[in-house]
């Protein structure tokens, strides 16, 4: 049967061979059986009728081989030999089953044995550190669930929740006396609350927060004006005479608007501590919603 | 490269060339008989039940089996025959010249191409007929008289027939080809006729399974894929891989059940197609024979001592090695015996030396030609040497005492001296005193 040892090479190697990759440098056997795992003459367990293999299972080595005269009972053909776990003896076994074997399959298998207990012992080892499990991600899914994230971060307006809190704690006297607002300027906010209170109602139904943060915030704004006079110099000291003015004498909507856009533009300088709200709203009728890019300020 | 190819190389290289290998007859014929026997030894098989015992019969393997294995003939044959099952298509006869467009020639700027004649529509001046053109007829319009089909000679139609028979047989090829079959009890694998007589897909699968060929039919149903390319749009969708081939005498039902696996073809004896033994032009199918199939073989395609009895005039092809173990005989004492000796190191040409110049050459030739120059020099030297010396004596110069020549004096010198020494030092005896006057 040896005769078709050469034939069969000849048409896997030339023609088609189910086991066979191909790389740019290499050809490769996926043949479980194969001693070396590359696709060549004698390595091939399909082109040799006598052949003998290593292979583990379970963490036990065995010696596989075959003879011609069992190639055509395919599921006889292989011999099942169980090695030693002790390295020595087994390479003795080894040489006792393939003795009259040629040399080629007799190197192979040791060199394989050899390769199987290093790798075996290096799993045992691994088994015995910290298994680091693997937990793929899937990337829809992540990406996905991250942008949910953040828009419920955005959704959530953390930020002005916050104020509030801190306001409503203020009111309530949570802090008792730690904020010390000069005197004068604090009696001036709170006379100027009451007044706002009164013109400000139909704005605050309007605002969707934060009507009360203004009114504080003026306060608190106030006073501030009062005690860091340039900056109120800079900016805010026409702007809010003017918007005093215009609370009191009730102008005609439009200007306080034009006055208002002319306000927005200056958000950011207008406030030294405090930078969110966007301030001189102050206009009696009520605007559009503004309050977004305030917040955002 | 076939072993024939390379054994006669191989014998050539060894001083032994095809020709006179025939002509070694008496040695190879006893070589030839002695190895066809072993080679074409036809082992028994046993044929199995349907539940995978074994029966108690066994067949001897049909002679078609030991026929030779060409994967290039059958390749061939098989990329022929695949060409008789076309049908013909063709575009229209008439598409791209349902115009009568003529060209307006040269002198307005134009392409030259014929243009569509009239006015009032996109169409009209635009170019037609020509290949290049929207809307013209294509290059070389494909038509239906293409020759479609392909004859095939008998003889290398049932070569090729004959070839992948024999590679069904080897285990190594069939493996080779994708086929699951490592559980099988043997290869070519017999069955009893009893599967003949299926007639339920039901009894066909249990079968297969206790046969161990069902893994091959699994391997088909993962297999199964949507084709790439346009082939899905053209009632070629799906694409599955080829399982077992059941080869059988009489169909009693047997067709019925097996038709619906996947992947499982069915086929009778005398009908063998190549297009199912070799699938897609490569040797090694899992064929499954039924045991009437199997005893049918040898009288439809023949031994080599008798001709087939269904085929007029059919003999199995012969083959050109009957022993293809390349190593075995190439290590034959037969073979060895008659061959010369191996020439390790081959004789290479060397470069011719001229004699005249290359005095190594020369005396390679002719030894005598050292002594001759020798002598050449050295009266050359003397007369050279004599003119010297009469000059010397005509003039009256002395001679200037070459370098050599003051040293061998100083030698003479050194030598005298050491002896007196010698002398003077050891005790005058009257045996010295004798000899010293005879030495003075």
């Amino acid at each position: 049967m040896q005769n078709n040892d050469d034939i069969v090479w000849s048409i896997i190697n030339k023609s088609f061979c189910s086991f066979k990759v191909n790389t740019k440098t290499q050809k490769f056997c996926r043949h479980e059986y194969n001693l070396t795992g590359l696709c060549g003459r004698y390595s091939c367990p399909l082109a040799n009728s006598q052949y003998a293999t290593i292979r583990e299972e379970k963490g036990i080595i065995y010696l596989y081989m075959r003879t011609a005269e069992r190639t055509a009972f395919p599921n006889k053909s292989w011999e099942k030999v169980k090695l030693s776990r002790n390295f020595e003896k087994a390479l003795q076994q080894i040489n006792e089953n393939l003795l009259y074997w040629p040399n080629y399959l007799k190197q192979k298998c040791k060199q394989r044995m050899l390769k199987i207990t290093q790798y075996l012992i290096r799993m045992r080892k691994l088994t015995l550190r910290r298994q680091k499990k693997l937990v793929p991600l899937q990337r829809k899914i992540e990406r996905r669930e991250n942008r949910r994230e953040e828009k419920a971060l955005i959704a959530a307006r953390i930020d002005t929740a916050i104020e509030k809190q801190l306001v409503e704690r203020l009111k309530k006297g949570v802090y008792g006396d730690i904020y010390n607002f000069p005197q004068v300027a604090f009696t001036k906010a709170l006379a100027s609350e009451e007044v706002q209170e009164e013109s400000d109602d139909e704005r605050e139904e309007e605002y969707n927060e934060g009507g009360r943060e203004e009114e504080m915030e003026e306060e608190t704004r106030a006073a501030l004006e009062d005690a860091t006079e340039y900056v109120e110099a800079e900016s805010d000291d026409e702007d809010m005479e003017s918007d005093e003015e215009h609370e009191f004498t009730d102008e005609g909507p439009e200007e306080s608007e034009v006055e208002d856009i002319e306000d927005m533009a200056r958000p950011s300088t207008s406030k030294g501590k405090k930078s969110k709200v966007s301030v001189e709203y102050e206009l009696e009728e009520a605007l559009p919603e503004k309050t977004k890019v305030k917040n955002r300020v | 490269m076939w072993p024939v190819a390379i054994l006669s190389r191989c014998l050539w290289a060894h001083g032994l060339s095809p020709k006179w290998l025939k002509n070694m007859d008496h040695t190879l014929k006893h070589l030839k008989t002695a190895k066809m026997a072993s080679a074409l030894a036809r082992p028994l098989i046993t044929v199995y039940s349907e539940k995978n015992e074994k029966t108690g019969t066994s067949l001897h393997l049909p002679v078609v089996f030991k026929a030779p294995i060409r994967p290039d003939v059958v390749s061939f044959v098989h990329h022929q025959m695949s060409k008789n099952r076309r049908q013909p298509y063709a575009v229209n006869k008439d598409a791209g010249h349902q115009t009568s467009a003529e060209s307006w020639g040269t002198g307005r700027a134009v392409a030259r191409i014929p243009r569509v004649r009239g006015g009032g529509t996109h169409r009209s001046g635009q170019g037609a007929f020509g290949n290049m053109c929207r809307g013209g007829r294509m290059f070389a319009p494909t038509k239906t008289w293409r020759r479609w089909h392909r004859r095939i000679n008998v003889n290398q139609r049932r070569f090729a027939l004959v070839s992948s028979i024999a590679a069904s047989g080897v285990p190594a090829l069939v493996m080779s080809k994708g086929h699951m079959v490592h559980d099988i009890p043997e290869l070519p694998l017999v069955v009893s006729d009893k599967v003949q007589s299926f007639n339920k897909t039901k009894q066909a699968v249990i079968f297969l399974r206790r046969i161990k060929a069902w893994t091959d039919v699994q391997k088909v149903y993962r297999s199964r894929r949507l084709r790439a390319g346009k082939g899905k749009m053209r009632n070629r969708r799906r694409v599955q891989r080829r399982g077992p081939l059941i080869i059988y005498g009489e169909d009693q039902g047997l067709k019925l059940a097996f038709r619906n696996i996947p992947g499982v073809d069915v086929c009778s004896v005398k009908k063998l197609s190549l297009l199912k033994l070799a699938p897609g032009g490569h040797v090694g199918r899992f064929i499954i024979w039924t045991e009437s199939a199997f005893r049918a073989l040898d009288a439809i395609y023949g031994t080599w001592s008798s001709p087939s009895s269904e085929k007029k005039d059919y003999n199995l092809p012969t083959p050109k090695m009957t022993n293809t173990d390349l190593s075995r005989l190439l290590k034959a004492e037969e073979i060895r015996k008659v061959l010369r000796t191996p020439h390790k190191r081959p004789v290479r040409a060397v470069r011719k030396q001229n004699p005249l110049r290359n005095v190594r050459a020369m005396l390679k030739l002719n030894p005598y030609a050292a002594v001759l120059k020798r002598k050449a020099i050295l009266t050359i030297q003397k007369k050279h040497l004599d003119k010297q010396e009469f000059l010397a004596k005509k003039t009256g110069v002395p001679l200037q005492k070459t370098k050599q020549q003051v040293r061998y004096e100083q030698l003479i010198q050194k030598r005298k001296e050491a002896i007196q020494k010698s002398k003077a030092a050891k005790p005058k005896t009257a045996k010295k005193a004798k000899k010293a006057p005879a030495a003075k």
